[in-house]
């Protein structure tokens, strides 16, 4: 029997009647990332220890909700003894002496990571083409992108490899891949999951979360990852709800928001036509729609990309070729050291955000920059919390297209990348939570919906979403596959 | 962006462009800078900038020891080093 496409819930219920073993279904699982290695999703492979694992849990009574659980990390997450690139020559060979929160908490509960995912470089990047490893191919069509930058762990999830991968999202690193791939993947409450152990990018952003096939296996996921850390300053100390209790509760009634300033001529009809047919889909379940507006959310785009840069050129002066990360061989002195250290160790993508970052933290130009953006960040913040008075949640595309050919965007001009992260962007700058899962297809390549939640409540998220995939198919949809094999 | 302010910011960032690679940049660079103008039609007059989404400010936490000494661990990932300090280029005549 085979365990590709299975969820969650499905692997668990054929462990619990011992219809399969830990070791064959970890044996299936690196079967398949072989087989699949075409895709180029995984940068590291756990074999030995997972299947190492996998023994063990056979002779244990281990049963928590996701024990046994085959899992791959984005290759972001500090695991200890296992390399860990985040997608950059600069750390090709840093092998991490400790995990990361999120890891350890998922150990814990008997996940059994079976490797690290490919990424955009240092998370820099909403394609995977970014990554020093190799572009990662997306699964519905061979040479298209993936999206990104967790595209490897939402690739994982579509080609039915893992149920389950981590992701982290700045500015839609989980919500974009999930939509571009057909999987379900949600970015919680800035706070709610820690960040300690996690290749840091722009430190008021970042935010881990889980890719999986359904809202039902996001939720079982959550509930282990998310809680509070002492290692990590901003972690918010609140419990965390667990998570899974409430996916299926009843609707009761829900008020969605659609955003008037989203709704232009701009949006690609069939992009359009596919949200129109959503909200109907919501609507035939309960839910009532309203049309709100959020008048600076168009500033999303520019305000993200001052302070994420600005953040990035701070957190990333630390790669300087001394305690860990490549060192170059040419240097004479010490300036010499850290100048080529960093050139050679850095790709295109993280050079430029670099140097806009340090152009817009210069001396001369904080206030016009920098300060401005975070003036800004502020208003957007304020239209959300003005929404929320209104409305239970938002509903955006999560994209503005459909996944393209790999190589065929943002090559002149690395703003038309940028503006893939349109709907997602303002949910990091303000902290909420939002969801992406599929809802349709154009030319044979899936598009997502996005849910947005009010703070802390990814409980209504994951619920709605989990009701609206008991009612459509779309989550079921796998591509074919036969293009890689 | 001209010529100087690259080189500044270059060596600010402690990275170095090949000129071949130069127009390119510069090119990408004011792409950006042209985008992130668009946030002078903002009325920002008396907007607090918002540093951290929650508002929240770091928590301090007690500075003491929480793990085994990892000296040895930390040193293997680094690219030069003894048995107890990282080497660096001399710095010292």
């Amino acid at each position: 029997m085979s365990i590709q496409f299975k969820t969650i819930t499905e692997i668990k219920k054929l462990l619990r009647e011992n219809k399969i073993s830990h070791v064959e279904l970890i044996q299936e699982t690196l079967d398949l990332i072989n087989q699949l290695s075409d895709l180029n999703c995984f940068i590291t492979t756990n074999d030995e220890y997972a299947l190492r694992k996998a023994k063990d849990l056979d002779l244990s009574k281990s049963n928590t909700s996701i024990s046994g659980i085959p899992i791959a990390h984005k290759d972001l997450f500090c695991t200890q003894g296992t390399l860990t690139t985040c997608g950059s020559k600069m750390l090709s060979n840093f092998t991490p002496p400790y995990d990361a929160t999120v890891v350890s908490n998922l150990e814990n509960a008997d996940v059994i990571n079976v490797g690290k995912t490919n990424m955009d470089e240092f998370a820099m990047g909403s394609t995977t083409e970014t990554s020093f490893y190799k572009p990662a191919h997306n699964p519905w069509k061979k040479d298209y992108i993936p999206g990104g930058s967790s595209g490897g762990s939402a690739i994982a999830v579509a080609a039915g490899i893992v149920p389950a991968a981590t992701g982290t999202d700045t500015g839609g690193s989980i919500r974009q891949p999930a939509a571009l791939c057909g999987v379900t993947g949600i970015k919680p409450t800035y706070g709610r999951v820690s960040r300690w152990g996690m290749v840091a990018f722009a430190s008021s952003l970042d935010q881990a979360g889980p890719i999986c096939r359904t809202a039902e296996d996001c939720a079982l996921i959550l509930d282990k990852m998310a809680g509070f850390d002492e290692k990590d300053t901003t972690s918010l100390d609140i419990k965390a709800p667990k998570f899974s209790s409430k996916v299926n509760a009843p609707l009761g009634k829900k008020t969605i928001g659609i955003v008037k300033e989203f709704m232009t001529d701009d949006v690609p009809k069939d992009v359009a036509t596919t949200f129109e047919n959503s909200i109907q889909t919501l609507e035939s379940i309960g839910c009532k729609i309203k049309t709100i507006s959020l008048p600076n959310i168009i500033y999303s785009v520019p305000t993200y990309y001052v302070i994420a840069p600005a953040e990035c050129s701070s957190n990333l002066s630390r790669y300087d070729g001394i305690k860990f990360g490549h060192r170059s061989k040419n240097a004479q002195d010490l300036e010499s050291l850290y100048i080529n250290s960093r050139t050679e160790g850095f790709g295109d993508e993280v050079k430029r955000r670099i140097l806009i970052g340090t152009y817009v933290l210069s001396s001369g130009y904080y206030d016009a920059y920098y300060k401005k953006a975070q003036q800004v960040r502020r208003l957007i913040k304020e239209d959300f919390e003005k929404a929320f008075k209104k409305v239970d949640l938002i509903m955006t595309p999560t994209s503005p297209s459909e996944a393209f050919k790999i190589g065929s965007k943002g090559q002149n001009d690395p703003t038309q990348l940028y503006l893939e992260d349109l709907y997602t962007i303002s949910s990091n700058l303000a902290g909420l939570p939002a969801l992406s899962m599929p809802h349709g297809e154009i030319n044979g390549l899936p598009i997502g919906l996005q849910l947005i939640g009010d703070y802390l409540d990814e409980e209504t998220i994951l619920n709605v979403a989990n009701i609206f995939q008991k009612n459509t198919d779309f989550h079921n949809k796998k591509p074919s596959l036969e293009e890689w094999l | 962006m001209d010529n100087e302010t690259v080189r500044t910011i270059c060596y600010l960032s402690r990275l170095k462009i090949d000129d071949k690679y130069k127009e390119k940049i510069i090119s990408d660079l004011d792409n950006i800078v042209e985008m992130i103008d668009k946030l002078n039609s903002v009325n920002t007059k008396k907007i607090k900038p918002l540093f951290n989404p929650l508002e929240q400010t770091s928590r301090k936490f007690e500075d003491k020891p929480l793990s085994d000494n990892k000296k040895e661990e930390f040193l293997k990932n680094a690219p030069e080093s003894d048995k107890d300090y990282f080497i660096v280029p001399k710095v010292v005549e």
